[in-house]
Parts: C-alpha cells; structure tokens; sequence
C-alpha cells in the first residue's frame, strides 16, 4: 500500500486500495472508441527467448481494447523475423512488425540517411521513434503505449494502468509515465537512485531553481520505459538514440506541454526485468555508457534553456553529487534494512564512484562539443523533408508482413 | 550414276556455303552482343554515378518517383532503377543490332520494326515524367490552397485530381505507344464523359434549390420595380 502524497510539478496517479482490473479494461474499452490506443514495443529476437515474451505475448492475448500492436524487431534475421510473427499470432489484436534489418526497412533507413535525417544507430531510441513513424502513417490511433519486452512480472494491469490516464477523456493528460518499485530481495535501479536524483538536486543545488529540474526531480522513475502519450505529442517530440532516450523524451515532453497535462501512475508491485553490468572501466557498455549517456542528455537540455555551464561548476557538481549520493545510500540502507532487504553497501559505493566517473566524462565531452548527439528529427520535420516517407514506411511494413 | 552423286553433293554443297556465310554473320552477331554488353554496363554503372552525384534519389524523393517505386515493390535507390533500366534498353538495341548483323529477312523486318518504335517508346517516356511531375505539383498546390481555405476535404480533392491527371497521363501514354488505341481512347471517353456527367448531375441536381432561390429573387425583384413603377410621381 502506498501513500497518496502529491510530489513536485505533475500529478501523481498511485495504486490505492485494491486493483480492479476488470473495471480498468471494461472503462479503456469503451475509451477506446473514440481514443483507439496502439501499444508499441521495441524487442530483440533474443527476448522471445527468454522468460519475459512468452508471458507478455499470454498476457497480451487477454487484452481487447487495443487498436493495433506495434512491434519493432532488432537483431533478427529472416527466419527470425517469421518465427517473431508465429509467435505473436495467438494475439487477437492487429499485430504489425517492424523488420529493422529487413530489405525494405533498411531502404527506408537509406532513404532517411540520403536527405540529410540522422536517425542514429541501432537501439531502442531509433526503433520507438520507427514504431512512432508507422502509427502516424497507418493514422488509426490517438493514444500510443510503450512498454519494454523484458518484463519478467509483467500483468495486463501494468498495461491497463498506462493507458489509463492518456485514454480517459476526462482526464487530459498528453503524457503518462510508469513507476514502480524496482524491488526483489535487495534494492535494483541504481541508475535512478543512486545517479538521475542525486545529480538532479545538486545540479538544483549550484544553478538555482530550474524548471526542467523540478519537472525531472517530479518523477518518482525517471528511467522507467513505460510510458504512454498523445499521437500528437509523438508526432512532435524529437527524441535522443542512446540511452538519453528517457531523459530526453521527458524533456521534449517539457519544452511541448504544461506540466499539469503530464502525470505519472503507479503501475507494477513488483517489477523485474534484465539487469546491465555496472561496467565501472569500460564506457561504452554497462551502466557506465548509460550514465554518460543520461548526464549529457540532462547537460544538454540546460544548456538549451540557458544554464551555463562552466569548468567550474562541474567541477563543483562532482563535490555537491558525490555528498548527495553517499546520503542517499545510507538513506537507501536504512530503508533496506526495516524492509528486511540485503544492502551491499560496498557494491552501492562502488555504483557511485563509477557515476562520479561518468559525470565527469559526460562533462568532459559536453565541453568539447556542446551540441552532443544529435536528437532524432521529430515526424513533422521528416515529411517536410521528404513528403512521402510516411507512406513508404507504410508500404514496407505491410510488405513485410503479408 | 552422276547425276545421282550430284542429288547428292549439291543441297551438301549448298548447305556448306550456307554454313560458310552463316559462320562470320554469326560471329559478328556475337562481337556485337559481347561489346554491347560491356558498353551497357559501363554506361549504367557510369550513369549511376552521374545520377548519384546530381543528387536525382534525393529529387526523386522529394518528387514522389521513390513513392511510386515502393508502389509497385521496388525497394532499391531510383538512380539504380534507372540504371538497370538503361543497361537493359541498351541491352534490347545491342541484341537486335546483333540479330541485324545475321542479315536474314525475317529478322531484320523485325529489328526494322523495333527501331521504328524507338521514338515512341522516348516521347511516351517524356510524356509519364513530365505528366508525374505536373500532376504532383497540382495536386501539392490544390492540397495547401485547400487546406489554407479551411476545406474539410482538402486531401481528398487533391487526391481526386492527382487519380484524374494519372488517368489522362497514362492514356495519352497508351495512345502514343500504340497499345489499342481505338480502346484506350473509347475508355478514356467513357471514364471522364462519366466524371463530367456525374459532377453535372450531382451540381445540377444539388443545386436546384440554390437556382430555383436566385430564380425567386430574380422575378420578386422585378415584380417589386414593377408595382414601384404603378405608382405616379409628379
């Protein structure tokens, strides 16, 4: 049981009292005829083979209120890609795949590459921006849900409870993000805990109140891939193709909408999913290529509102994060510990030395070139660029699965 | 005994010199084939670079040629489209030049014939391109006009016209290519006599209340400056 505590700048939607699924889906369904709702998933052909698909796939045939499912498949070949669409036959709802290295995607990728549209490289960032691209262009939903495909505890609740504020009319949010408790015998999401809070306060700390910092500090789970918004708000947010995506989608959502037609929901008990390797020495992989990743995305963002960054306030962020951090674990410790769950201390100081590394690369290469990465274009400027693109992803998507 | 032998020897003879002027016709067919063939690959390969570098897959695009491409499920880059499509129109001219070369009358009528063509193959070219590209910028124009007017239907107007121009561009291409050109023009007449008629009556019959109003207004207008007209002014 959770509190009902309103935090920060945008509305908190908690789990009170006992979940009424069949209320939840019998009101989307009739939601859903005037907001018809598509469910994208970015997915690896290696996560229908592990435990996490097989269970979203079962649980995904007892949903009927969606309009459409949207599938973007990575890392898969041919034969793959037929036994991806086997396997997601049993669902009753429209299932579309999108084949990243299919022929005719990868046409459409050139197409993109040859009139100037950087869409980056492979990864979850460029497959949800895809999935984005082909509801727009089938145009038959007004609402879009994400969620990830290696949900080992994932229920039809956690999809119903997404959809929930988005698809309610009465409601007017435009985006609806998930949080959850990342909780099994011990305290997971060191990410969140241990980089995204503790950096968002000390950057709150040096520069001031800011109003993208009280938006992304509002986030019970800032980094959670589940989210739900507007088709509208897709066809407008540029996002980020690395592991900023979250950040930088929060920040788009930011710079498009009020915070009052944003909220987040309550939407699992538990919540397991794969979890990455710290990877303190290598920056490329790990945690350690995600939290660079999520500080040069929160670094550009300021920078793009006015904060001005200099040596010495970075210098002064690494003191003001490290003193938040080492904080929090002991915070952390303490609610580990009423709770009955093991706390490697030694392994969550390790976690922060490795993000204090992180911060100061991700500064670092800030300063050496402060536009970054580039974000992905967001649809509007891609078919003023090239008018007919949303018809050719169209075509290749229903090419690819007749 | 002799006239026997030459029974005989002569249609073998015959068949010899046959064979004899037959052999250097034949080899000068397959000269010619060979260096068609190596003169159309490099003139494709080279007209892929040219159309690479002038940027023609960006213009086709932006003009809709990919679009129409991917329509009929041809999934490679417009210049390579029309590279293939150059090295094998050269590759038809190199074989029935070679044909040419066997010097047999059948043939060359044939190859007389596939010349003559020729020009008309081109102009239709010309005339599908051309007609591609005025029908999308008339149907952009008429779309952001509509939708600058506040037409609720401004892509389906812009679509219609788009479908109409397609219909009249591929049946002045039939026409020119020869292909049945008593059907084409008789389809083509029926198919815009029926979209003529169609808007006539759906505007005539629509419009009967909005005449039969004018009408009224016209003739109680005038009924009106009669009855002032009744009145003496001094």
């Amino acid at each position: 049981m959770t509190d009902f505590y309103q935090t920060g700048v945008i509305t908190t939607l908690h789990q009170l009292g006992k979940s009424s699924l069949e209320r939840l889906e019998s009101e989307l369904h009739g939601f859903a005829k005037t907001r018809p709702i598509a469910l994208v998933l970015p997915a690896l052909y290696s996560e229908f083979e592990g435990p996490a698909m097989p269970g979203i796939i079962k649980e995904l045939g007892k949903v009927n209120y969606l309009n459409e499912i949207v599938l973007a498949l990575d890392s898969a070949s041919e034969s793959q890609f037929q036994r991806v669409r086997e396997l997601m036959s049993p669902i009753p709802t429209e299932v579309k795949i999108i084949h990243n290295k299919g022929k005719r995607i990868t046409e459409v990728y050139e197409t993109l590459a040859r009139n100037g549209i950087d869409v980056g490289v492979q990864g979850k960032g460029r497959s949800v921006w895809m999935m984005y691209g082909y509801v727009l262009a089938r145009g038959r939903s007004d609402v879009i849900a994400l969620h990830d495909c290696d949900i080992v505890t994932y229920n039809r609740e956690l999809l119903a409870r997404l959809c929930y504020p988005v698809a309610n009319p009465n409601l007017d949010y435009v985006f609806c993000k998930g949080f959850y408790s990342r909780v099994s015998n011990k305290m997971n999401g060191r990410v969140t805990r241990l980089l995204v809070t503790p950096l968002v306060r000390s950057l709150q700390q040096l520069v001031g109140p800011h109003a993208f910092l009280a938006f992304l500090d509002s986030f019970r789970y800032a980094l959670s891939g589940e989210f739900c918004m507007t088709t509208e708000l897709a066809r407008v947010n540029r996002i980020p193709w690395d592991w900023g995506l979250e950040v930088g989608s929060l920040a788009e959502v930011h710079r498009n909408y009020s915070p009052r037609r944003v909220c987040q929901v309550d939407i699992a008990t538990t919540y397991e999913h794969k979890h990455q390797i710290l990877s303190p020495d290598d920056a490329s992989k790990g945690l350690m290529k995600m939290a660079v990743d999520i500080c040069k995305s929160v670094f550009r963002t300021l920078a793009s509102e006015g904060v001005v960054f200099s040596d010495g306030l970075f210098k002064s962020l690494l003191v003001t994060y490290l003193r938040h951090a080492e904080d929090t674990i002991m915070k952390y410790e303490a609610d580990a510990t009423i709770n009955g769950l093991s706390f490697d201390r030694h392994e969550e100081a390790k976690a922060v030395e490795t993000f204090t590394n992180a911060i100061a690369m991700a500064a670092q290469a800030f300063m050496e070139s402060p536009m970054g990465t580039p974000l992905i274009p967001n649809w509007n400027r891609v078919v003023a660029a090239i008018p007919d693109i949303l018809d050719m992803l169209k075509m290749a998507v229903e090419e690819d699965n007749k | 005994m002799d006239d026997f032998l030459n029974l005989i020897v002569e249609p073998i003879n015959e068949l010899f010199l046959r064979f004899k002027t037959f052999v250097p016709n034949f080899l000068a067919m397959l000269v010619i084939l060979l260096l068609g063939i190596l003169l159309a690959y490099i003139i494709k390969k080279f007209l892929v670079k040219f159309l690479s570098a002038i940027k023609f897959d960006n213009w086709s695009d932006r003009m809709g040629f990919t679009k129409l491409m991917r329509q009929g499920n041809l999934w490679g880059k417009p210049s390579q489209m029309v590279g293939a499509l150059a090295f094998w129109l050269l590759l038809i001219v190199t074989l029935m030049s070679s044909l040419n070369a066997l010097q047999i009358a059948v043939i060359d009528n044939l190859v007389n014939q596939f010349f003559g063509y020729i020009p008309r193959l081109f102009s239709s070219a010309i005339i599908l391109v051309v007609g591609f590209v005025l029908t999308r910028f008339i149907s952009r124009a008429v779309l952001i006009t509509a939708a600058n007017s506040g037409f609720h239907y401004a892509k389906l107007l812009a679509d219609a016209i788009s479908t109409l121009l397609l219909v009249l561009i591929v049946a002045m291409v039939m026409e020119q290519l020869q292909i049945a050109p008593g059907i084409v023009l008789a389809a083509f007449s029926i198919i815009f006599g029926g979209i003529v008629s169609a808007l006539v009556i759906a505007f005539g019959v629509g419009g009967i209340p909005a005449a039969r109003r004018i009408i009224e207004k016209d003739v109680l207008d005038k009924g009106k400056e009669e009855a002032k007209d009744e009145i003496e002014h001094i």
